[in-house]
């Protein structure tokens, strides 16, 4: 009888402890849980289009020229990115491997009311926003006939547009000077 | 006509001016019962992306984010919230040290910052930071700012970072002298009733087609 009462007492005890730390385990839920957080960069991107007169695309294997030809070549920006921009553009050109001065052989109608010259390169006067297109730079090329001659026959001479644009967003200009903007890529990187 | 025009226009935009703004912010809800946290609104870069604001970044950019941790567990506990930070991922490392980072919580700003520094770090938040105690319906709001540089170089331009923080908490038994959680929603348990109502009719019919079928039997053993 007293052994069955002994059993009782530790059956009771035990049970009695296991309520407490099961008590005690349900006052002290705690989970964790992980959030990952991201941050992206944005980006400045534009496509540089080159059209004839007639809408269509300028011939990427260039086009047959003589001396006083005037070749019909539209040039515009259009933006490619989510962020305002500001922009210039600078033409190269050149003979064969040569590198050349406008004044040798070409002559460009260029847009001076929205690009304005300073430095070398043509600064787009306005911001250019998300998806926009700039006005055309130029629209025709003159091959300047007093400067093209019999030596240059059978020559490939070339024109090449180089675009580079800087955010506008934090970035302030003075007196509405874009070329006054931070960031322009440095002469190096021309 | 004109006339008729007119304040139809009004009245569609007094509608809009009268509709809540709601503002991206991130959201950490806990549920109870030491369930799962919620995290919201994620992204394509992550579901559990806190971080909605801090999206296409520029040099200059000084950002902030509202981060609302809440505890949504029933009125029987009590919660405290703890987070910290884990820091950038490896291939993150690099981008996310080149900008700033600060984190406080926005009911009271006058307080240091519990996070000041590069944004790949864990800085202060290495080790758990209670972010307080909260009743059921309770919530604690962060603000979070990151600082780009303007002198954030081109090569970081399209880059992602991933930053990962944990949030934990321990859960209490709410005891008498807690405040009282306010009334918030329809607590009519929708559930429960139909549920009752539909076994009640159930148990009804049962009871019909056996009350028939006694009838049926009685009746069959008077004329046999």
């Amino acid at each position: 009888m007293g052994k069955i009462k002994i059993k009782l007492f530790v059956v009771s005890l035990v049970a009695a402890m296991m309520t407490f730390i099961s008590t005690s385990t349900l006052a002290y839920y705690s989970t964790v849980g992980k959030a990952t957080n991201v941050v992206t960069s944005g980006n400045i991107r534009f496509v540089i289009h080159e059209t004839t007169d007639q809408g269509k695309e300028f011939p990427k294997e260039g086009v047959y020229i003589v001396p006083g030809d005037i070749v019909s070549k539209k040039v515009s920006i259009e933006s490619d990115c989510e962020h305002p921009f500001y922009l210039r553009v600078k033409m190269v050109y050149g003979i064969d491997s040569q590198e050349l001065s406008s004044e040798e052989c070409f002559k460009l109608n260029i847009d001076e009311e929205h690009w304005v010259l300073h430095d070398g390169w043509y600064y787009y006067t306005d911001i250019v926003d998300p998806g926009e297109t700039t006005p055309d730079v130029f629209s025709h090329v003159e091959i300047v006939g007093s400067k093209v001659d019999n030596s240059h026959l059978g020559k490939t001479l070339t024109l090449t547009v180089k675009a580079q644009a800087v955010q506008s967003e934090n970035n302030p200009i003075s007196d509405g000077n874009v070329y006054t903007a931070s960031g322009w890529p440095k002469e190096a990187e021309k | 006509m004109k006339k008729l025009f007119t304040v139809l226009v009004a009245c569609f935009l007094l509608l809009l001016s009268a509709l809540p703004v709601y503002a991206a912010g991130g959201k950490v809800t806990y549920s109870g019962n030491a369930g799962n946290f919620v995290f919201e609104p994620g992204s394509e870069h992550s579901l559990t992306d806190l971080f909605p604001n801090f999206k296409g970044v520029m040099p200059g950019d000084s950002l902030t984010q509202k981060i609302t941790v809440k505890n949504d567990a029933d009125n029987k506990v009590k919660v405290k919230i703890y987070m910290r930070s884990l820091g950038a991922h490896e291939d993150s490392m690099e981008f996310l040290s080149q900008m700033g980072l600060t984190v406080q919580h926005s009911d009271d700003n006058t307080m240091a910052y519990m996070f000041d520094a590069a944004a790949n770090e864990t800085a202060q938040l290495t080790d758990w930071v209670c972010l307080g105690t909260l009743y059921s319906g309770g919530e604690v709001n962060l603000d979070v700012t990151l600082n780009v540089p303007t002198s954030l170089d081109n090569e970081y331009q399209s880059k992602i970072g991933y930053l990962d923080w944990e949030f934990r908490i321990e859960e209490f038994p709410a005891e008498p002298g807690d405040p009282e959680p306010p009334q918030t929603g329809d607590n009519f348990r929708m559930g429960l009733w139909l549920t009752l109502l539909i076994s009640s009719l159930a148990t009804f019919l049962i009871l019909l087609v056996w009350r028939k079928k006694d009838r049926e039997k009685q009746e069959n053993a008077v004329y046999h």
